[in-house]
């Protein structure tokens, strides 16, 4: 117990107490009408009671099916991405220059063309998070895979490893604290645009959601959606950390 | 603990007898030119020949950036040399292979795997069965000192032991020739004095070829039948210097030996004057 | 005179852009579909929307919200990145409130914020500096963490006072990592920006997208796309080029972007 209530937990917890004591006395002085601010206890008890009700579960369901279907395929890409640019000269002369120009590009704007393309379904929301979870993965494994300790590669061939092998018994374990970080950044953009594409449009999902209680000024309802998409972003984020560092329980600083 | 030899019985005894020793290790006029810049070209190494006898421990001495450890790296297979070639019994080397084996200053071993994963690795790539690839890594594990360390990871362990582990797991397949690239430089003087004295153990076992890069004078005098001094830029041999000294030593006893005495004063002079000629930069 | 090399390299992303819209226009080509315009189309009928004047006000009125959110966020987030990144307690007070806040997607708190402060451009502003902020705070807290202790202390054996020690000493040592932020920022500000117009569906470049895409205007739709993505690209670009010349001294950065956080 003591541990657990150092003084830098406290610390840590003070500033989220006060904008919580904030926000409950601008309702209960009087300075925000709750139609406007409803009080965080009234906002939490009706993220709780909402929990329970099998319409917003599924509207939780349909955001995670996009969120896991986009966050997938961005793993799979920017990995395979990231390690043949990494080990094929060729293939970073060509995808070096096409990262740079497609990196900073907001890929939101591309979310019009994807809904006209794919339309208003899953397809376009599961591409738009893919574009935006691709570039920090495929960023990260290129970094990692292309900065392997030479004399990791030199210790395997040595051992009688061959060249192709090398990639997988060397190059992908090696990497993968940088894959993993990069993953975890992924991870939380994929929350984040999996519910902003369900505000822009959409017939179901927590962003929808958000959108439907906005139309009726329904403030209450608004927050719900927002606090459970960033505690899904907290959760998720967690539970890949555990996943890294028991992959990384090797690594030095893991 | 055996006595100081007395000075006749050291004649009377040819210390390295020029047994019918075949050549292990053939480097034929080996050049190595680094471009540095576009301007500028860097000769790491210029027309190199030596030869390296089978169960010879030879060390290379040289200051740093002459070309040492390239040398090392091309006798491994690892770099291709700009012209000449190096050969491993009358075999051109391409590539590394598990005949020769590297210990290198960084340790690196495989931070995903815990020592005994580490020191397995090469055994089980050369198709060992894993229970038996476990019990010759354990007996090697317990043979350079770790034994109850078997599954920890790298980060866990120091310097010294984590220069053990990888020992142990170049050791682990069998390499014909070891290859240590300044093996012991990353490690503090305490350190580094037993290990050295653990690795003179080893190799008393089964004498492997030994090719031992370093840039400390009483590693290499202590170490070696054979020192090879190099100088810098271009980097070239400068001399071959025989070590006549008795095995098994001792680094209590070499200390007071005037021999090895003699054989480290005369390689640092021979810098020394290499030094005066000018800095070579 | 540029060598080869440097000349390819510099050409690479042009030759990458033209290769795109290539595949783009080959892939409208084959598809045949009524609502994917080629790429000419496309490009063709970027002038008319440059051209029309009510667009171009909202585009450029769009950019004044951004520039104005990034700024001020810049000009808190590094001073409070490396307080904390030089402070135990300071790190200690921020870091749990940053974690909560880090995956609430800051776009999403445009209707709300708009109930509260109405549709102007008080909202947009501050939802792209939220947006801005926590990458630029967390980058200046990265660097700041990472500056050495001896040069502390040499800098204060020569007399220099903690506050003198954190702008002489820290912010430059820092600076490599804080324009890695800054740079997140600025990609991380227009997306917000279109996200949040798209979003408010009022005004701005977002707003335009989408009224294009109702009203079936497709290929001012693509066209605005292109432009958007002009933006990014340039923006990009162009701090790129700051970055270099202000952290000149630093080691050589790795030359493909890496941060996204």
């Amino acid at each position: 117990m003591a541990r657990i209530l150092s003084p830098t937990v406290l610390l840590g917890i003070a500033p989220i107490v006060l904008i919580v004591a904030l926000w409950q006395g601008l309702v209960s002085f009087g300075f925000a009408p709750a139609v406007l601010l409803p009080p965080p206890g009234f906002v939490f008890s009706r993220l709780l009671q909402q929990l329970v009700t099998w319409t917003f579960q599924q509207e939780i369901v349909a955001t995670l099916i996009r969120l896991f279907a986009g966050f997938a395929i961005a793993v799979v890409l920017g990995v395979s991405i990231g390690v043949a640019a990494a080990a094929s000269p060729a293939i970073n002369a060509v995808v070096r220059p096409i990262v740079r120009v497609l990196a900073p590009l907001p890929k939101v704007a591309l979310y019009p063309a994807l809904l006209l393309l794919l339309g208003f379904g899953h397809g376009s929301k599961i591409t738009l998070v893919t574009a935006d979870a691709l570039f920090p993965i495929l960023l990260s494994t290129y970094y990692g895979a292309s900065t392997v300790e030479q004399k990791l590669i030199w210790s395997a061939m040595a051992a009688g490893t061959r060249r192709t092998e090398i990639l997988f018994k060397v190059v992908l374990p090696a990497a993968m604290p940088a894959i993993l970080t990069g993953c975890r950044i992924g991870l939380v953009i994929s929350c984040i645009v999996v519910f902003l594409a369900e505000m822009i449009t959409s017939t179901d999902g927590l962003g929808h959601a958000l959108v439907t209680a906005a139309r009726t000024f329904q403030a209450v309802d608004m927050f719900v959606p927002l606090i459970t998409i960033s505690l899904l972003g907290l959760i998720l984020n967690a539970l890949l950390g555990a996943l890294r560092s028991y992959l990384l329980r090797g690594f030095p600083e893991a | 603990m055996t006595a100081v030899p007395a000075r006749s019985s050291e004649w009377v005894r040819p210390v390295t007898l020029p047994e019918p020793a075949s050549a292990i290790i053939e480097i034929d006029r080996v050049s190595q030119v680094f471009q540095t810049s576009a301007r500028k070209d860097h000769v790491a190494l210029s027309d190199i020949s030596l030869t390296i006898e089978e169960g010879a421990f030879v060390s290379i001495l040289g200051p740093s950036g002459c070309g040492k450890s390239t040398l090392l790296y091309i006798v491994g297979g690892f770099v291709s040399p700009t012209s000449g070639a190096a050969k491993m019994k009358g075999q051109v080397i391409t590539g590394p292979g598990p005949d020769r084996g590297p210990v290198f200053q960084e340790f690196a071993l495989f931070p995903w795997k815990t020592v005994l994963g580490n020191v397995m690795y090469g055994p089980r790539q050369q198709g060992v069965r894993a229970a038996e690839a476990e019990a010759q890594s354990r007996a090697l594990i317990e043979m350079v000192g770790l034994k109850g360390y078997e599954n920890f990871y790298p980060k866990e362990l120091s310097g010294g032991m984590k220069q053990r582990v990888a020992l142990a797991r170049t050791l682990a397949y069998h390499p014909e020739v070891l290859l240590m690239d300044e093996p012991f430089g990353a490690l503090d003087a305490h350190t580094r004095t037993r290990l050295q004295n653990d690795l003179l153990n080893i190799w008393e076992r089964d004498r492997k070829t030994v090719l031992f890069v370093t840039h400390s004078v009483d590693e290499a005098v202590f170490l070696s039948d054979k020192v090879v001094m190099m100088s810098k830029s271009p980097g070239r041999i400068r001399a071959v210097i025989d070590i006549d000294l008795p095995r098994p030593r001792r680094r209590t006893e070499l200390l007071l030996d005037p021999r090895y005495q003699k054989h480290v004063v005369d390689i640092e002079r021979m810098f020394d004057e290499s030094d005066e000629a000018g800095p070579s930069l | 005179m540029m060598s080869p090399a440097a000349l390819t390299r510099r050409a690479a992303p042009v030759l990458a852009c033209i290769g795109l819209l290539a595949v783009w226009q080959i892939a409208s080509l084959v598809l045949k579909n009524d609502s994917f315009p080629t790429a000419m189309e496309a490009i063709r009928a970027i002038p008319d929307i440059l051209g029309d004047k009510e667009s171009l006000i909202n585009i450029l009125a769009s950019l004044r919200r951004m520039a104005l959110g990034f700024a001020v966020a810049v000009l808190i987030s590094i001073p409070l990145g490396l307080l904390m990144g030089r402070s135990r307690s300071v790190a200690a007070f921020f870091n749990p409130l940053l974690m909560v806040v880090y995956p609430v997607p800051k776009a999403a708190l445009m209707p709300i914020i708009m109930l509260w402060l109405g549709v102007g451009d008080i909202t947009k502003t501050l939802v792209i500096f939220l947006g801005v902020s926590l990458p630029v705070i967390y980058h200046s807290f990265e660097g700041a963490k990472a500056v050495e202790e001896k040069m502390l202390w040499s800098g204060a054996a020569m007399g220099l006072s903690p506050a003198q020690r954190l702008v002489r000493i820290v912010l430059p040592a820092a600076l490599p990592e804080i324009l890695t932020g800054c740079r997140t920022g600025l990609v991380l500000a227009l997306i917000t920006m279109i996200t949040s117009e798209m979003i408010a569906r009022q005004s701005g470049a977002g707003n335009i997208l989408f009224n294009a895409l109702d009203m079936g205007q497709y290929d001012t739709v693509f066209a605005m796309i292109i432009i958007v993505g002009a933006m990014g690209i340039c923006f990009d670009a162009i701090f790129e080029r700051v970055r270099a010349r202000l952290v000149r001294w630093s080691e050589p950065q790795f030359d493909m972007p890496l941060s996204f956080s």
